[in-house]
């Protein structure tokens, strides 16, 4: 038997301490779920950190647009693991029908945005688990492991706190809550990879059917599907491997490096 | 050298125990078996190397070197002529570890800064910072064993940061497998000179030295346990070994309280003497050229000379006058009205041997309470965190049977331990 690492055994030991670290920091703190594959697989790792307890809240933003598959995805799971499920909607702005139809992007702007920051303010949330990957497009790929936002949900580009490690004894102040990236150090190839490795459900949308599949989910009228004959993780990975070039695992000595960093730094050096 | 076949040469390290908890425990109790041999034997104050961490005490104890002479001075270092970290390893020890010289079989267990495993006359297995069992292991036919045992090469320190009690049953979990393995190897090797080190001492002072000092701490039995554990190890040693073998037991450096984490690098940083290029990340990369100094752990104060590093702006003809300003710096910082820095050495008054370039220009030890860091991005000048413990650098502890106090002296140091075993040998 080997205890060396691979990448995923890497990543995954990364992302099992940073939320370890997060919740040993912010007790107050829950994870967003969009039932999506990112953050199912934050959800795996978060169950294993925690030895299948989450000790915390799963928050899910509910737009009431989504996929049906979606909906039973998450209630079939949230029983199944345990889940404190909490499900969150921006009420009034449903009962006055916002929808799609109105202005996609007011539309989002109050279903999901508008609804997450109701949840915090009234759950006083500390800090969310957001499974975003490092690879995702634009601003997203400059997030720290932490990033602060303030009330009004604005970037603070001054205020960066410094990376996961060195923030030990910085707390969130009463005004914002702290974004914490497990799967920051991730791309879309690891995600798969892992999910086959560990066999962690997703919903069947990812997979083809009739010359078509996700590659992301969520709401039913902002998603669009991906010409795809993919109808299995491998073949999805095969997908991705000849569609985009990824430059995969380091040299050994690299890793060997990282994990003597983080061993060193669990005991408080560098 | 050569042992007489009918000897054994048994050492025993208990990672950063301090001289003052061992004789508290051999007195109240907690550890019967030390008081025996405190009795039976020599018992000393002894000395840590500076700076007082594990990988240049451990490094010195096993070659009986100074680090300028065995190039290891702290967990981590530059490459040359640049800013990027290093990690040494035992591939960077540049003197043999005396079993190596000792014409006999060993079996060394979990000795920090011995990654990877050697090849020996014997067994090695690594010890801090061992990350690849299968390069732990030597020989490697060993490796099955050992995790039919549940071997660790190491407590899992993440674990405290977000549950004590998780942490603790990994660490007393860590115990139990080093236990059986000695057991093991010391029933099934044939050997003369053994060696085994537990570290979680030192995890666990790191993180619950106040659990210790605070006798209604909710640790403070699983801090005794602990210590109780490796007594009755201790005791069982005693008793298999015969009046004619030498048992030393040692630590590689002290502890105490810890009051503040101090962060050096933030004091240069403040000072003007340490800066980095605009818009990076505080990082010793990303130092900018016009950096006078630098830190890294614990307090090893490296001058940016401009001939030494790529972006180096000191000219040696001013190294007095830096030095000088570093001294004055160091010497006069106080926190909570006390004088953080004890002492100030240059590297020609601790260090000596081929690899002296490679040293710190400084190297600061601390006064009680204050723990020096080397960490760039800081909360301030200080802060209090998890950790309640820290290291001392002189108040080790040495205690040995069959060895005569005059080949011990007074006051040992952990280079010392070396000689000290070969007075035993002819
Ligand atoms: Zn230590």
């Amino acid at each position: 038997m080997s205890r060396s690492l691979d990448h995923l055994d890497k990543l995954e030991n990364q992302s099992i301490f940073i939320i370890r670290e997060a919740y040993s920091q912010f007790r107050n703190i829950a994870l967003l779920w969009s039932i999506g594959k990112d953050s199912t697989t934050l959800m795996w790792l978060v169950r294993k950190a925690f030895f299948g307890k989450i000790p915390f809240p799963i928050l899910h933003i509910d737009t009431t647009y989504k996929f049906k598959e979606i909906y039973d995805f998450r209630d079939k799971y949230a029983k199944e693991w345990g889940l404190n499920l909490i499900v969150a909607r921006n009420e009034d702005a449903v009962a006055n029908g916002m929808g799609p139809d109105k202005s996609k992007f007011e539309c989002c702007n109050q279903l999901k945005t508008i609804a997450l920051k109701q949840a915090i303010a009234r759950e006083k949330f500390k800090a969310l688990l957001l499974g975003i990957r490092r690879d995702e497009h634009g601003i997203r790929a400059k997030e720290r492991v932490f990033s602060p936002r303030d009330e009004d949900f604005e970037w603070d580009y001054k205020d960066q706190p410094p990376e996961l490690w060195d923030q030990y004894k910085t707390k969130a102040t009463e005004e914002e809550h702290l974004r914490v990236h497990p799967l920051l150090g991730w791309i879309e190839v690891d995600i798969w990879d892992y999910v086959k490795r560990e066999n962690i459900p997703i919903p069947e949308l990812y997979f083809a059917k009739n010359g078509k599949r996700f590659r992301s989910i969520g709401c039913e009228c902002c998603c669009g599907p991906v010409e795809s004959d993919a109808d299995t993780i491998d073949k999805i990975v095969q997908e991705l491997k000849t569609t985009q070039i990824s430059e995969r695992s380091g040299r050994a000595q690299d890793k060997e490096d990282d994990y003597m960093m983080q061993k060193l730094r669990s005991l408080g050096y560098m | 050298m050569k042992i007489d076949t009918d000897k054994k040469i048994v050492l025993i390290g208990l990672d950063g125990v301090p001289y003052n908890m061992i004789e508290e425990f051999s007195q109240d109790g907690t550890m019967p078996n030390m008081a025996k041999l405190i009795s039976d034997g020599v018992f000393r104050k002894s000395e840590s190397t500076i700076p007082e961490i594990s990988s240049v005490a451990w490094s010195s104890t096993i070659t009986g070197k100074n680090p300028g002479e065995h190039g290891i001075f702290g967990f981590t270092d530059l490459h040359k002529n640049s800013y990027q970290l290093k990690f040494p390893n035992f591939n960077d020890l540049k003197e043999e570890p005396f079993w190596q010289q000792w014409d006999c079989e060993s079996v060394i267990i979990n000795v920090p800064s011995t990654y990877p495993s050697h090849e020996i006359n014997g067994v090695h297995i690594s010890g801090f910072v061992s990350i690849d069992i299968n390069k732990s292991v030597s020989p490697s036919s060993l490796i099955p064993t050992l995790m039919d045992m549940d071997y660790r090469l190491d407590v899992d320190s993440s674990k405290a940061h977000e549950s004590m009690d998780l942490f603790l049953e990994d660490l007393d979990k860590t115990l139990s497998a080093r236990i059986d393995c000695y057991r093991y190897l010391w029933a099934n090797r044939s050997w003369q000179f053994f060696m085994l080190v537990f570290t979680g001492t030192d995890r666990l002072m790191h993180f619950l030295y106040e659990a210790y000092e605070d006798k209604n701490h909710k640790y403070h039995d699983k801090f005794l346990e602990h210590f109780r554990k490796i007594d009755s190890v201790i005791g069982e040693i005693s008793e298999r070994i015969s009046d004619k073998d030498t048992l030393l037991l040692m630590s590689d450096h002290g502890f105490e309280r810890l009051d503040y984490d101090v962060y050096l690098n933030r004091l240069l940083i403040d000072e003007n003497l340490l800066s980095f290029t605009a818009g990076a990340n505080p990082s010793l990369e990303n130092i900018s050229n016009d950096t006078i100094a630098f830190v890294m752990d614990p307090g090893r104060v490296y001058i940016n000379y401009s001939d030494k590093y790529p972006r180096g702006y000191v000219d040696r003809g001013d190294k007095d006058k830096i030095i000088s300003k570093l001294k004055t710096l160091f010497s006069k910082l106080k926190i909570s009205n006390k004088n953080v820095i004890r002492d100030i050495y240059t590297k020609d008054e601790i260090f000596f041997g081929k690899y002296i370039d490679d040293a710190p220009d400084l190297t600061l030890v601390a006064n009680e309470g204050f723990n020096l860091k080397a960490m760039m991005k800081t909360p301030g000048l200080y802060s209090k965190g998890i950790f309640t413990g820290k290291h001392t650098q002189d108040t080790a502890f040495l205690l040995a049977k069959g060895i005569s106090s005059d080949a011990i002296g007074e006051k040992p140091k952990v280079s010392d331990v070396r000689s000290i075993l070969e007075s035993t040998i002819k």
